[in-house]
């Protein structure tokens, strides 16, 4: 039986990489040793009345440095009291938690898909795929946002040497236009094999599994649903099966096969 | 000085008055990988009916201030596989199982109640009387009479302890205590949630598909206190108190309004591991009052 772990972790640093946006270091888990690139932490929020945790995806691990990091934006109530916090403190961290991605075999070509604060899972995934020996010049990097200021931590993700492709809903840097709309500039008919990994907006990841559907191009989607529990006891973070029947994104996800969830 | 956790109900012994609220721990698979279940006096699984139930569309859940709304809907794997799987998960842990039925009508209570005796497994049902009762177009726990027939047709069919759980959404819970008691509860636990909801002022909508939900957690331990209080003066049922619990304290509470145990539920979504916490802190609160058994705080109060 896997375990479900909780532990206390020191807020090693934090920083503001983009306005509104946060990267925290935490120091990283005692009883835990491997982190898939998809799984997620629960995260509980001292010093605020906010009763349930908050869910953030790992975006990068350094065992070595004993650190984990985490990047998340303010959006309400739970990121404006985690962005409040300081060094020194310490968060209620349970986790890792979800099913990652599954790698994709060496001569395949990927492309990924990150839509915003969506990112974090797919840099960690490009990250131990380079590390394993997958050749970056392999992996399209898709990473949108609304304007320059969402592109946060480029250039940790132009150190893996894949092929970046920044796209800005106004311009502002890269592609003009949506994600979706830059994968189809650089992507145009059918090339070999590839495969999809993507995380993002509801809109951004409905559009790919459309896409992944009908061009038959399989992927994993990393999913969202609002998770009190975390570990699947609640069965509130659900979301419809295309066969039929729901599934909890925190137990049977986050992480999904284009097409099996119906978005 | 060692003290004494355990506690008797109904004829049944639990290593200690600390059992998980039915709905929030599952079949107790997920906690299991938390914990080890034989720690808990007892685990109350999640409301069963005669089919499998998918509940509702999301979303479901809401957070609000000191707790959460639900409407799941009832989501259970149906009778037959809880026999066949989560049953038998359960079979090797040494802590009692509690068992909670619902049903659209008695005859579905009667009907799932009838099959689980015959599995020594469940130790005890609890019913769920707060589901809509088709026929009768209201909830078993909103009538007395009802009620009380529910409790005596279900105790012809099971031989072990049945307990019945009451809703606060009634205007005399003490008046459905006293019907089921009539009807040969052997036990009590009380409260279900509160009827409660939600609005985004965005987009207008309640912010539960199903419209209302159910209100759980710290901020209703008031009224469940009160409740437990009302029905202990009601009825000489042994009684779990459900509702708001957190730690040894509300624990204590509970306990001097006159519960003989009590049910963790929403606490567990935030610390999965606070039953532990709790059993470990109510044996170190009695040997630091000089109390020999947990029991001896049973209603305990002292009113003015
Ligand atoms: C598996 C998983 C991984 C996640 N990873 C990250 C991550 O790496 N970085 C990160 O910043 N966030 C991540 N999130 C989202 C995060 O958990 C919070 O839900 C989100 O940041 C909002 O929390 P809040 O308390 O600030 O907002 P709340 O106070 O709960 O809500 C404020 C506003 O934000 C909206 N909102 C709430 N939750 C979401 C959501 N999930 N998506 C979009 N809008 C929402 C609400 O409708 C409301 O309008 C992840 C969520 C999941 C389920
Ligand atoms: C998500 C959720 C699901 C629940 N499902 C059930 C259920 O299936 N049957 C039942 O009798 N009570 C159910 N309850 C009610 C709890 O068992 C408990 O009575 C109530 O939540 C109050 O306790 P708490 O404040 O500790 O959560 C549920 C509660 C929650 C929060
Ligand atoms: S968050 Fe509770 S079941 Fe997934």
């Amino acid at each position: 039986m896997s375990k479900i772990v909780i532990e206390n972790l020191a807020i090693i640093n934090k920083k503001e990489v983009g306005s509104g946006y946060f990267l925290l270091t935490l120091g990283f888990f005692s009883k835990t040793g491997t982190i898939k690139a998809g799984q997620f932490v629960h995260i509980r929020l001292p010093r605020s009345n906010i009763y349930f945790r908050r869910a953030f995806s790992i975006y990068d691990y350094n065992p070595g440095n004993k650190t984990i990091d985490l990047l998340f934006r303010v959006l309400g109530r739970g990121t404006a009291a985690l962005a409040a916090m300081s060094p020194g403190e310490t968060l209620d961290v349970l986790g890792p938690l979800g099913n990652g991605f599954k790698f994709p075999n060496k001569n395949e070509t990927v492309l990924m898909a990150a839509g915003g604060i969506g990112m974090p899972p797919i840099y960690l995934l490009a990250r131990q795929m380079v590390q394993k020996g997958f050749d970056p010049s392999r992996i399209f990097f898709f990473y949108g946002g609304q304007t320059k200021n969402d592109l946060v931590e480029i250039s940790r993700i132009r150190k893996l040497k894949t092929r970046l492709y920044p796209a800005t809903d106004n311009g502002s840097y890269g592609f003009k236009g949506l994600l979706t709309e830059a994968i189809s500039s650089v992507i145009n008919g059918k090339e070999a094999r590839y495969r999809i990994f993507a995380c993002g907006p509801e809109g951004m990841l409905k559009a790919l599994d459309q896409f992944g559907r009908t061009e038959q191009i399989p992927g994993q989607l990393s999913l969202e649903a609002p998770m009190p529990c975390g570990i699947g006891v609640c069965l509130g973070c659900i979301l419809p099966l295309r066969a039929g029947g729901y599934t909890r994104v925190c137990r049977e996800g986050p992480v999904y096969d284009i097409g099996e969830v119906l978005l | 000085m060692t003290s004494d956790l355990s506690i008797t109900i109904a004829g049944i012994k639990f290593k200690n008055p600390i059992l998980t609220a039915s709905g929030t721990c599952g079949y107790g698979e997920e906690l299991a990988e938390v914990f080890d279940l034989s720690l808990l006096g007892g685990i109350v699984t999640k409301s069963i009916t005669v089919k499998p139930r998918e509940g509702h569309p999301p979303p479901r859940t809401a957070e609000t201030e000191g707790g959460m709304l639900n409407a799941i809907g009832l989501a259970n794997v149906g009778v037959d596989k809880f026999i066949e799987e989560k049953l038998k998960f359960l079979e090797p842990f040494e802590t009692r199982v509690v068992v909670n039925v619902a049903g659209a009508a008695i005859k579905e209570y009667v009907e799932i109640s009838a099959r689980l005796a015959d599995c020594p497994r469940a130790d005890m049902v609890e019913l769920n009387f707060s589901c809509p009762n088709v026929a009768e177009g209201m909830t078993i726990a909103g009538s007395a009479a009802l009620a009380e027939r529910a409790v005596r047709e279900v105790k012809a069919v099971f031989p072990r302890p049945v307990m019945a759980k009451l809703s606060p959404n009634v205007t005399d819970i003490g008046e459905i205590a006293r019907a089921c008691e009539a009807g040969g509860a052997d036990a009590l636990s009380l409260i279900n949630t509160l009827v409660g909801m939600a609005v985004d002022i965005k987009s207008y909508r309640p912010r539960l598909t199903n419209n209302t939900g159910g209100l759980s957690g710290p901020a209703i331990k008031p009224v469940a206190l009160a409740a437990v209080y009302k029905v202990s003066r009601a009825v000489k049922l042994p009684l779990i108190g459900i509702g708001g619990i957190i730690d040894y304290r509300d624990v204590i509470e509970f306990m001097l309004c006159g519960a003989s145990a009590v049910q963790i539920g929403t606490s567990l979504f935030v610390e999965p591991d606070a039953p532990i916490k709790i059993i470990k802190d109510l044996k170190k609160y009695l040997s630091e009052n000089k109390l020999g058994a947990v029991k001896e705080l049973i209603g305990k109060l002292r009113p003015y």
